[in-house]
């Protein structure tokens, strides 16, 4: 990687003569430097869980916030530079509601995801308008949702790249996860084997024993919306795994 | 005048001659182009009928303008006052049904027409749209829903409403034979399109005797699952 550093490094929106964008190529690499996440759509609900680094026992975890609500029938799982997402959840917050303003009902998970990759791909060095970047957003993003079309998993890359997932794991496990996503995953898991699953897996990559305070579950159903996993319901899942 | 004059006896009895009331000069921007207009919601349908003329005080533009306006296939504007505000308004939502298609890849549904409709309305609280408007089509259900607004983007939905020139006229007609106001021992029960259709035609026949700003003819657009149907009635033509 770094011996492929060249002056095409320099501007952020500078092709390489092989016609790559190396500043976006990096904001990609630096996904896998995060925490993982993970994400499973089931047709009965999405759930997104995600490691938590605590890396002091004097870290207040409950601070750590890696799932985000963006509305009642939305959630967000991130991977990253988490102050970079703040932006994004942002965007994606006030799309929501205005979308819900105008047109008075729910926005679709992939008009939010639509929006938010717009916003990720305005970065620039040169006269930037307000509000966007010098550099592309070192984040990745699981938008888990509820609309129209029933549940749907969303991934975002950098590059403002979106694809509709059934199963995807981001950050510095996703390799080992997605693998095991792929060996675990069915067209007719339940809601509750998906939660179960994630969290293993996520024991499977993590480097620290997995336990109630240094993972962060969410399911998004059709009944409940959004609802983000108590300690305690947690602490159920993992005595089981 | 000259300054023998002005020194005289004469122009000191009229001292008051040079003096001139402001200058008010008045721009109305709006105008009004008569038309009615009337939505009806039944069960499975939707029905919203306009007269076809255009006037201008004692003139009259044309006989052949419907006032409404339809925006997919289960959704029909209707809109009369200001032509020119109605031209304008009817531009604005048809862009903004193309974006949103576009953006969402999907039609708005009925009741975000109405949504968004409002919010257009209220946008130009302090310089309105001269515009009456209803909004009829299909709901997310299959069933017939009628959206009616005052100029600044206040609305709600109904089961019947009529707009315009001779809304005063239609109303309370509507008003006992669909609502059953002022019957005694009224039953509601479901409304068939057959009358509906029926009751049209007399209402905007009636109105067209008193109103002159309504008459030439009745379009009458039937939406169903199955699409939008149009249909036409003479009225006086006087």
């Amino acid at each position: 990687m770094f011996l492929t550093r060249s002056e095409y490094d320099r501007g952020v929106n500078t092709f390489s003569p092989e016609g790559r964008l190396f500043q976006v190529e990096y904001a990609i690499e630096a996904i896998k430097l995060g925490s993982t996440a993970i994400g499973i759509q089931t047709s009965e609900g999405v759930v997104l869980a995600v490691e938590k680094r605590v890396t002091s026992p004097l870290i207040e975890a409950g601070s750590i916030e890696k799932i985000m609500e963006v509305d009642k029938h939305i959630a967000c799982a991130m991977s990253g530079l988490i102050a970079d997402s703040k932006t994004l959840i942002d965007r994606a917050r006030v799309e929501a509601q205005n979308h819900w303003f105008t047109y008075n009902e729910k926005m679709n998970v992939e008009s939010v995801t639509q929006a938010v990759s717009n916003l990720a791909l305005q970065f620039g060095d040169d006269d930037p308008d307000p509000g966007a970047m010098s550099r592309p957003f070192g984040v990745a993003l699981l938008f888990a949702g509820i609309d129209e079309k029933g549940p749907r998993l969303f991934h975002m890359d950098p590059s403002g790249t979106f694809l509709q997932y059934d199963g995807k794991a981001i950050g510095s496990g996703s390799e080992g996860a997605q693998q095991a996503l792929q060996e675990a995953f069915h067209k007719s898991m339940t809601l509750k084997e998906a939660c179960k699953t994630a969290l293993t897996i996520l024991k499977q990559v993590m480097e620290e024993k997995l336990n109630a305070t240094n993972v962060e579950m969410c399911t998004v159903t059709p009944q409940n919306l959004f609802r983000m996993f108590t300690k305690d319901e947690l602490e159920a899942i993992i005595k089981d795994i | 005048m000259a300054f023998s004059d002005m020194m005289s006896y004469n122009s000191m009895k009229q001292p008051l001659q040079d003096y001139q009331a402001p200058n008010q000069l008045h721009f109305n921007p709006y105008d009004f182009n008569g038309g009615t207009i009337l939505a009806i919601a039944g069960e499975d349908y939707a029905l919203i009928a306009t007269d076809t003329r255009l006037s201008q005080g004692f003139s009259i533009h044309s006989h052949d303008n419907p006032k409404t306006y339809p925006l997919s296939s289960k959704t029909v504007l209707g809109c009369c006052g200001f032509h020119g505000d109605v031209l304008t308004l009817t531009k604005v939502i048809s862009a903004r049904l193309q974006i949103f298609e576009k953006d969402h890849n999907k039609q708005m549904p009925t009741s975000s027409v109405a949504a968004m409709l409002s919010t257009i309305l209220y946008y130009r609280r302090f310089f309105p749209y001269y515009t009456h408007n209803l909004v009829a089509g299909l709901d997310d259900d299959g069933k017939g829903c009628v959206y009616s607004f005052d100029p600044v983007g206040s609305y709600e939905r109904e089961v019947f409403r009529a707009k315009g020139s001779a809304s005063s006229m239609l109303q309370p007609l509507l008003d006992n034979q669909i609502g059953g106001k002022n019957q005694q021992g009224y039953v509601a029960q479901p409304l068939p399109l057959e009358r509906c259709v029926t009751l049209v035609k007399d209402v905007f026949t009636s109105a067209a005797e008193r109103d002159i700003y309504t008459g030439d003819s009745v379009q009458i657009s039937i939406i169903t699952k199955d699409g939008i149907k149009n249909e036409r009635f003479p009225l006086r033509r006087d």
